[in-house]
């Protein structure tokens, strides 16, 4: 049995590999049937993960699959290549698979037409390839491997129309700012390793379970921190969150897949999967680093204008809310809020891709190549022709406001509670957190219906643009309807309840709350949740209701202008500072990237013009002349009189020897003869 | 052991008294000239010779003896065999039989390739005289 | 075994046997004349056949005769796949006149069954026969051209001095029955360890060398060597290279280590006491390579130079000859092996170079790279391979040979002599490399296409250059397994 589950491991971990090697190799020559191989891989990889997944609700009192095979030793140093699929890497498995299946299969309409269209769905397989990696992984170093492929799937998604300069630039920055972010995971795999002397997961976790930190917590704490650092990165936190908005220059099914759904989610999942040896020092740095993360990019959400920048800074925000969750002790919650805003993030994305991809045609049609397809200002009123779109982007907007009997409420309401009771066992300036997370509640409702009012109601923007608008083909609604379904909470809390605000069901059966090893008191924790849960619910419910209330009262009423509103703030700059993204990237330019390129500068001026110049080419003219000498020494000399001096020793010989061969048999008898008589001769005297 | 390498001495020295002496003895005796001319002519039986001695042979003296040898070393091999088969029993029999099968298929192919007649008649590149001979089959 | 039950062990010289007897009577009869062709090489894949579903068995047949082991039939699987090559590829060279086909197939036939013999022969008396069974229809075939000049020559030679070393082998087989009193191989071994004067086992030991030495070309009985390859037709010379080489190795291997060693097996260390005839195969061995490479280096006619080339390999084989060891033979085995795919597409080359282009002299082979590419690349693999560069297999069997030289730690200086005799043997192969593809030819050049048989069996024969390279252990492995000399 655990052969077979092995071997369909292996399989979901490679048949999408084995889709980018078949499309990179072939895909001039398959062309535009490109995506049916992609489609049947991934689609079986789904399979799998699908019957991976049918086992989480089969308790068999361990992992559904744990294996490893050594990769490398040197000496006392050895290295294994492992899966380990417990309830939480099933799930995401599926959340992975399934997503990236439905991307799949609306990009086949959407990237219709592309010149590169294989080329896309190679790009997919890889990513899709790298996630499981990170998924299936078992120990640290593995992960850290497909980490890096991950980096690298998502360059090459997001730079996939190079010729746009703004995406070759935005494919580098996420590329770069990951790689800062791996820097810091890196160091704190290796103090982890050093110090317990192990890359695999379960085997760190016994390590510091068993003492290996004892006494220097301090340690542990600064390595839960570096390998922290990787989290920030992939998942966008504050402050290496500066590539994901720039992302959105990839096309939005892979905004979908990997912005919203996967990879961002990654280093949530590898927290999930270490948070065993995360000591509270290292959570309490998490949660911080989550709280101002949501509650900033939030607060930029209000303002921005392009409806993919929206969501971009929505999806920062509610990774913060995950890396919160995560701090704060909420281990359940914050994988819960993982999965369900997989849902209906992938599906706004979707919509969203389904709305730009109808503006897109309709502005092609009047050959107006000017206005923005993605400005929501541009729209407006589009719910009539895109009754599809809009209904499933309205179900995961109300998802992710966190709106009873939809999936996020539930999810974002255990965060909350998670928060409050942080607070209530540590006070003090840890009021920060819910402060933080129930402001972006109030926000996010806010801006996400801000949205869903600009785009699909009141009157459209442009009439002659709104005539030529309409609903996407069946092959990108009809992830989107699934999506949409998948958002609603009955889906996570069957079997057990169908109580709107209960959110016991499957899923909290399957990922329960977990023993941290590293002096986290999971009871005190869990118990906290438990009392703050009702508090939180209802201060969300009143949240989440002032935010709809004040988005209806500005944008869909237009009983307030919001013009005159953001003129208002920005008597205190604040508009401003909310449109320019807290000017964050300016001043990365002033304080990193400036003075980095003057060293580099710096460098390069001692290097070439001094060292290569001077002193390199000295020796090189140095060799020259040596080799000039050695060379007239060599041929003269050597060649000519010593090596051609044994090539015609030997022609001699031959010559001299040719005589003997001179055809006629007597003497060839007589040679024989003689020689008959020496061998007597000679065998007596040995 | 060396006495029984005595008659091989003997012998030795016997040959070369027996050639020696008379080879000695003959040129001591013999007169001092008139050595040549008609005496040297070689014997063929009272006539005179004509020409050379050194002529070219025909060579199917060559294959006519190579073919008798070949047949004679096979009697030669059937006489022992004649003198005792009948206690050999059915085997022996049958293998002699084969032996000749065997140096049968020989002859079957030395007579149909031509070598026994005198004149071969499968003549290929024949020059002068023998240019317009009928060669016998074999053209394939 | 008694005659009549030893029939059941000897089917495929049976076979042989009749494929012979049938040609010769299908030559016979005119309409059936074209048949003898796909019969000759329908039987060397019968007897082949049965040849493999009987590995393994070891007997003694014919009242002590003949013995079938493994070690011959690792041998005559050699000479099937040369034989079978080598008929296949005369029907497609000019020079052979078609009319003789048939006599030509039966005298191939009747080479291979003495061959077949020659490996397997445990008594004094067959050896004789079955070298001199190879031999005569040999005569006949180098002397097949029967309007050419050179090769009615070489046929001449060949007989007198085949006669010759035939006749001083005789004798010494004569001396070695006188001394001992039997020519069973098995009697003849137990005596000579009983012998107290050596040199009443001198004189018939380099006899008897005389007449293998004779077969394989070794120094000072190589003189016939260049003469016949040259004037030969080069199938033959190309078969002549190969076959009854490994005949006379595989019967020097059996007889010499038989009789002439301490313990009288194929597993022995030691030669007779005083009897140090290792030393001897060693001096024999480095002036066998320097004569052949020395002579070869001044050669310009390919034909000659490749028969002297295979003097120096087989004084290179015969330098693991002088080591006396179960792995020397396992080492001579496999260059035999490997040799016999070097040397058979060598020749081929040239026989398509002599048959399209009349290129007897290296000069005519000039530009030939543009010609036909794609044999001129197989046949620069086979010539590196013949020189013995990695990455060819030809290296992997001189390594062997080289290999048993250091292991045993003995004759150190033959190993130097060797690998100078390997630098000298470079010069001249890569002299027909260099003509092959370094020299212009002005003019036009139209490609020029060999036959598919021809063109076929050179492009296989030479990738195995490259296949035993990268991987030979399974041959290895099966080496091992034949050397074992039935005794008893």
């Amino acid at each position: 049995m655990e052969n077979y589950s092995t071997i369909l491991a292996l399989l979901n971990l490679f048949l999408p590999l084995l889709s980018f090697v078949i499309l990179i190799f072939f895909g001039k020559k398959i062309g535009n049937s490109a995506h049916w191989v992609a489609l049947t891989l991934i689609g079986s990889s789904l399979g799998i993960a699908v019957s991976f997944f049918a086992n989480v609700f089969v308790d068999t009192g361990g992992p559904i699959l744990e294996t490893s095979v050594p990769w490398f030793s040197t000496g006392s140093f050895s290295v294994n290549l492992g899966f380990l699929i417990n309830n939480e890497a099933a799930i995401m498995l599926l959340v992975v698979a399934l997503i990236s299946f439905l991307v799949h299969f609306y990009s086949v309409a959407y990237m219709k037409g592309d010149p590169r269209y294989s080329r896309y769905f190679a790009y997919l397989g890889i990513f899709t390839f790298s996630m499981n990696g990170i998924v299936l992984a078992d120990n640290l170093l593995m992960m850290y491997i497909f980490w890096e492929l991950v980096g690298l799937s998502s360059y090459l998604l997001i730079g996939f129309w190079f010729e746009k300069e703004s995406a070759a630039d935005a494919c580098k920055k996420a590329f770069l700012t990951n790689r800062v972010g791996d820097i810091g995971m890196f160091i704190g795999i290796m103090i982890l390793f050093l110090s317990i002397g192990t890359f695999q997961i379960n085997g760190l976790i016994d390590g510091v379970h068993n003492g290996a930190f004892a006494g220097n917590m301090g340690l542990l704490t600064i390595a839960g921190i570096l390998v922290f650092m990787g989290a920030v990165g992939k998942s966008a936190q504050f402050p290496l969150h500066i590539w994901l908005p720039d992302a959105m220059e990839g096309p939005t099914p892979v905004s979908a897949l990997i912005h919203a759904a996967t990879m961002v989610a990654a280093g949530v999942y590898m927290l999930v999967r270490i948070f065993p040896i995360l000591t509270p020092g290292a959570l309490e740095f998490i949660a911080v680093v989550g709280g101002i993360t949501a509650i900033m990019a939030a607060i930029i959400a209000i303002t921005q204008n392009d409806i993919k920048r929206v969501l971009a800074y929505s999806t920062v925000s509610q990774l913060g809310y995950m890396i919160m969750a995560l701090g704060v002790g909420a281990y359940q919650a914050g994988f819960f809020h993982l999965t369900t805003h997989a849902m209906f993030k992938a599906c706004l994305f979707l919509c969203s891709g389904s709305v730009i991809h109808a503006m897109h045609h309709a502005l092609h049609e009047l050959k107006d190549h000017d206005t923005d397809p993605q400005d929501m200002r541009n729209m407006g009123g589009l719910r009539d022709k895109m009754p599809i779109t809009f209904w499933t982007m309205l179900i995961a907007t109300l998802a992710i406001s966190g709106v009873p009997f939809f999936s996020g409420f539930l999810s974002k309401d255990a965060i909350l509670a998670g928060t409050l009771s942080y607070y209530h066992l540590h006070h003090g300036w840890t009021l920060f957190l819910p402060i933080a997370g129930f402001g972006a509640a109030v926000i996010t409702a806010f801006y996400m219906f801000r949205l869903i009012f600009l785009t699909f109601f009141g009157k459209p923007a442009n009439d002659k643009v709104y005539a030529h608008i309409h609903e996407s083909p069946i092959q990108m609604t009809f992830p989107l309807i699934l999506l949409a379904g998948l958002s609603f909470a009955l889906f996570f809390t069957l079997p057990l309840s169908v109580n709107p605000i209960d959110n016991h069901g499957w899923f909290t059966e399957a990922v329960p709350m977990i023993e941290n090893a590293a002096g986290l008191d999971m009871h005190v924790v869990e118990e906290g949740i438990h009392h703050a849960h009702y508090t939180a619910m209802g201060i969300s419910l009143m949240v989440a209701a002032i935010g709809i209330f004040l988005a209806v009262l500005f944008y869909l009423l237009r009983k307030v202008d919001a013009a005159k509103v953001a003129g208002m703030a920005n008597k205190l700059k604040l508009y401003n500072l909310s449109f320019n993204k807290f000017y964050i990237d300016e001043i990365y330019n002033i304080i990193i990237y400036k003075p980095f390129l003057a060293l580099s500068w710096l460098c390069s001026k001692l290097d070439w013009d001094i060292y290569d110049q001077k002193f390199i080419d000295g020796w090189g003219w140095l060799t020259i002349k040596l080799s000039d000498k050695s060379g007239e020494v060599d041929y003269n000399w050597l060649d000519q009189k010593v090596v051609d001096g044994f090539g015609k020793i030997t022609q001699y010989f031959g010559k001299t020897l040719q005589s003997t061969q001179n055809g006629v048999v007597q003497n060839y008898l007589l040679g024989g003869m003689l020689g008959v008589l020496l061998l007597i001769i000679l065998i007596q005297q040995f | 052991m060396y006495q029984d390498f005595l008659p091989i001495i003997i012998f030795i020295v016997l040959a070369a008294v027996l050639i020696g002496v008379p080879l000695g003895l003959q040129h001591l005796l013999s007169p001092r000239k008139n050595k040549g001319g008609d005496k040297l002519i070689s014997y063929e039986c009272g006539e005179l010779p004509e020409g050379s001695a050194w002529v070219k042979f025909n060579i199917r003296f060559y294959v006519i003896a190579l073919v008798f040898l070949i047949f004679d070393v096979e009697i030669v091999f059937l006489f022992p065999w004649a003198v005792v088969f009948q206690d050999l029993g059915l085997l022996a029999f049958i293998e002699a039989f084969i032996f000749v099968l065997i140096l049968l298929v020989g002859y079957v192919y030395v007579w149909a390739k031509g070598d026994l007649d005198w004149v071969k008649m499968n003549v290929r590149y024949g020059k002068g005289r023998y240019a317009n001979l009928q060669s016998k089959g074999e053209t394939s | 075994m008694s005659n009549l039950s030893s029939l059941s062990f000897y089917i495929p010289e049976l076979i042989i046997i009749i494929a012979i007897l049938l040609v010769i009577v299908l030559d016979v009869i005119p309409v059936c004349k074209k048949y003898t062709f796909p019969l000759s090489l329908g039987a060397i894949l019968l007897a082949s056949v049965f040849l493999w579903q009987s590995y393994g068995e070891s007997h003694g047949l014919f009242m002590g005769m003949i013995s079938i082991d493994p070690f011959s039939h690792f041998f005559k699987m050699i000479f099937l796949l040369s034989t079978f090559s080598i008929i296949l590829i005369s029907r497609y060279e000019k020079q052979l006149d078609s009319n003789y086909s048939a006599e030509y197939n039966a005298l191939l036939l009747i080479v291979l069954l003495g061959m077949f013999l020659m490996s397997s022969s445990i008594n004094l008396i067959m050896i004789y026969l079955s070298i001199e069974l190879v031999s005569i229809p040999s005569y006949i075939l180098a002397g097949m051209l029967k309007n050419d000049k050179e090769s009615n020559e070489a046929s001449l030679k060949y007989v007198i001095f085949g006669s010759f070393a035939s006749g001083l082998m005789l004798f010494g087989l004569s001396i070695l029955y006188g001394i001992t009193g039997s020519t069973d191989i098995g009697v003849v071994t137990a005596a000579l360890q009983a012998i107290e004067y050596p040199l009443s086992i001198y004189f018939p030991l380099i006899l008897i060398l005389v007449g293998f030495g004779y077969k394989i070309s070794m120094v000072p009985f190589h003189f016939w060597t260049p003469d016949v390859y040259e004037g030969a037709p080069t199938p033959i010379t190309a078969f002549l290279s190969v076959a009854p080489k490994a005949a006379g190795f595989a019967i020097l291997i059996r007889v010499f280590y038989t009789m002439f060693t301490l313990e009288g097996s194929v597993s022995a260390t030691l030669p007779l006491t005083n009897i140090n005839w290792p030393t001897l195969i060693a001096v024999a061995s480095a002036v066998t390579m320097t004569l052949g490479n020395l002579l070869a280096v001044q050669q310009e006619d390919v034909k000659r130079l490749l028969a002297y080339s295979t003097i120096s390999h087989v004084g290179f084989m015969l330098m693991a000859f002088a080591i006396i060891s179960p792995d020397a033979v396992r080492a001579i085995m496999l260059y035999l092996f490997i040799y016999l795919f070097m040397n058979l597409s060598a020749f081929y080359m040239a026989i398509f170079a002599s048959n399209k282009l009349n290129a007897h002299h290296i000069n005519d082979w000039d530009g030939l790279s543009r010609k036909n590419p794609v044999l001129c690349a197989f046949m620069a693999l086979t010539l590196i391979s013949l020189t013995g560069l990695p990455p060819t297999a030809g290296f992997v069997g001189k390594f062997y040979i080289f290999a048993e030289l250091f292991k045993h730690q003995q004759f150190y200086w033959l190993a130097v002599v060797a690998i100078l005799n390997s630098v000298v043997s470079l010069y001249y192969y890569f002299k027909i490399i260099k003509s092959m593809y370094l020299v212009d030819v002005e003019g036009e050049v139209n490609k020029i296409e060999a036959h598919p048989v021809v063109n076929w069996s050179i492009i296989l024969f030479s990738a195995q250059n490259i296949l035993f390279f990268i991987y030979w252990e399974p041959l290895i492995g099966f080496i091992e397994k034949s050397i074992n000399l039935w005794s008893g």
